[in-house]
């Protein structure tokens, strides 16, 4: 506690000092050398966050709150970059005196963190409203999906009704998946529909492990528990060293879903490598296999592979 | 909520008394719920427990180990692995779930039949009175067959687990029907 107080001392009274001393002696303010310093990616685009959001400059705090405004009404797509990006930008070179001759780099590396970090922001508020939409069965497109959901895992075998036991063969709890989505709404389904769309090879992969006579456990439910920590490193922004170090893509919801595949492949490697005794060793596992996770997000050079690869044999 | 577990330092101040409360129901039932409302966390993320959860409390030299097994047919069989030292059985109902009383009437039965669990003390939470379609307690304890339970004490306590009504209640009866241990 007490170091905590001291840094928060320290974070407002010293850092304008270090500050100014550092653009005395560099000439550079602190988002140039966060831009021109750190390594592209999430130790960059996280410091120039970091940057931002502590600013006392009321311009900076305007065009942060302006930001914030456009994600809430879900206006951050790239179409409209341009037209919100250009006067933000300009905005902060002219409170932070950069001279845009000397520096015409500094612009699209800064604009470049800006985009990362607001479509994750903007990505946060799609994710938990997805969340918030609770699986209604009187709904005909929740229904769709969650019968898609069965035709996908299980393509040569028809469901015999809409509740039925063989619900639990997919690892649903009992006859009817609708009360299984509980805390994670439809983001659950989501997940699991776009893994087993996306990774077909890799679903039925990991489906096949769940089926296990010894090692098995509940796919669906599993994957539901996977939606969870998924949601929970979204929202504490561990997964922005995930998200920000990827190169070709912005945060999206359809990164999200990439992360949870990548998570549920590795939950069930580590799951078969285990060997578990029988199911009730999954509250252990899991958190052996988050904690990892959390280490690994941890260090900003993390770059998670994503192709999930399958060995055909 | 924070004030539901100080009722037990207050009620006994045993220094290194530790109970084992364990919670169990038919999946759906609330018991994860249940779980977080003693622990004062958020319970609006609840995810189907796959396994078993298990949360500590300390309270004033109090230690209060709170076991949730998951309640999906799958996992029942395992049930038995967690009886013993219980000292106080909590199980959860879905009062608004009509076609599966039976069902959880009849796990109960086998519960209380169990030698592992003779005579500890018993609390049915019968949840989610919040809901239309609910029994009233009354009704699911003659549906449980409660009042023909001669080895044990018992409790029938009305809740909503999401808001964490009767949860209390249900704890305080706890607190007071604590068997002494040898």
């Amino acid at each position: 506690m007490v170091f905590f107080n001291l840094w928060s001392v320290f974070q407002w009274y010293l850092r304008p000092f270090i500050k100014w001393f550092l653009r005395k002696t560099t000439r550079l303010c602190e988002l140039q050398r966060i831009c021109y310093g750190d390594k592209i990616g999430a130790q960059r685009s996280c410091n120039i966050e970091k940057s931002l959001m502590l600013s006392r400059t009321r311009d900076v705090q305007e065009v942060v709150a302006f930001l914030d405004a456009v994600v809430k009404e879900r206006r951050f797509i790239p179409t409209l970059f341009s037209e919100i990006l250009d006067p933000t930008v300009n905005i902060i070179i002219r409170v932070k005196k950069i001279n845009k001759k000397l520096h015409d780099s500094f612009s699209p590396l800064f604009r470049q963190c800006l985009i990362q970090i607001w479509s994750y922001r903007q990505l946060v508020d799609e994710v938990e409203e997805l969340r918030c939409t609770h699986f209604d069965s009187n709904d005909p497109i929740h229904e769709k999906k969650l019968l898609r959901l069965w035709g996908l895992l299980m393509p040569d075998r028809p469901l015999e009704a809409r509740i039925t036991k063989d619900w639990q063969d997919i690892g649903f709890q009992g006859d009817d998946p609708k009360t299984d989505f509980r805390g994670m709404g439809l983001l659950g389904l989501e997940n699991l529909l776009y893994f087993a769309t996306e990774y077909r090879q890799a679903s039925n992969h990991v489906l096949s492990h769940s089926l296990h006579p010894k090692y098995g456990y509940t796919f669906a439910i599993v994957g539901i528990n996977l939606t969870s920590m998924a949601y929970y490193l979204l929202k504490d922004g561990s997964a922005k060293t995930y998200m920000f170090n990827l190169k070709q893509h912005l945060p999206s919801i359809n990164l999200f879903h990439k992360f949870y595949c990548y998570l549920f492949y590795e939950f069930d490697k580590m799951w078969i490598e285990s060997k578990p005794e029988n199911m009730m060793e999954f509250s252990i596992i899991f958190k052996k296999f988050e904690n990892a996770v959390r280490t690994e997000l941890a260090d900003p050079a993390s770059v998670f592979r994503i192709n999930i690869e399958v060995d055909t044999i | 909520m924070m004030g539901l577990l100080n009722i037990l330092k207050k009620l006994r101040s045993n220094p290194d008394k530790e109970l084992r409360l364990l919670l169990l129901g038919l999946d759906n039932a609330g018991k994860t719920t249940i779980l977080k409302q003693l622990a004062s966390e958020d319970v609006a993320h609840v995810t189907p427990t796959a396994g078993f959860n298990i949360k500590s409390v300390l309270s004033n030299g109090f230690k209060l180990n709170v076991w949730d097994i998951g309640g999906q047919r799958k996992i029942r069989p395992y049930w038995r692995n967690y009886f013993e030292n219980t000292d106080i059985l909590i199980y959860v109902v879905d009062c608004s779930d009509h076609q599966r009383l039976e069902e959880t009437s009849l796990e109960l039965a086998e519960l209380l039949q169990d030698d592992k669990l003779r005579g500890v003390p018993l609390l049915v939470y019968a949840n989610k009175q919040d809901l239309a379609t609910a029994l009233p307690a009354s009704e699911v304890a003659t549906l449980l067959g409660l009042h023909l339970i001669r080895d044990r004490t018992w409790q029938i306590q009305a809740c909503v687990a999401t808001d964490g009504t009767g949860v209390k209640e249900g704890m305080e009866w706890v607190c007071k029907n604590i068997p002494i241990k040898k």
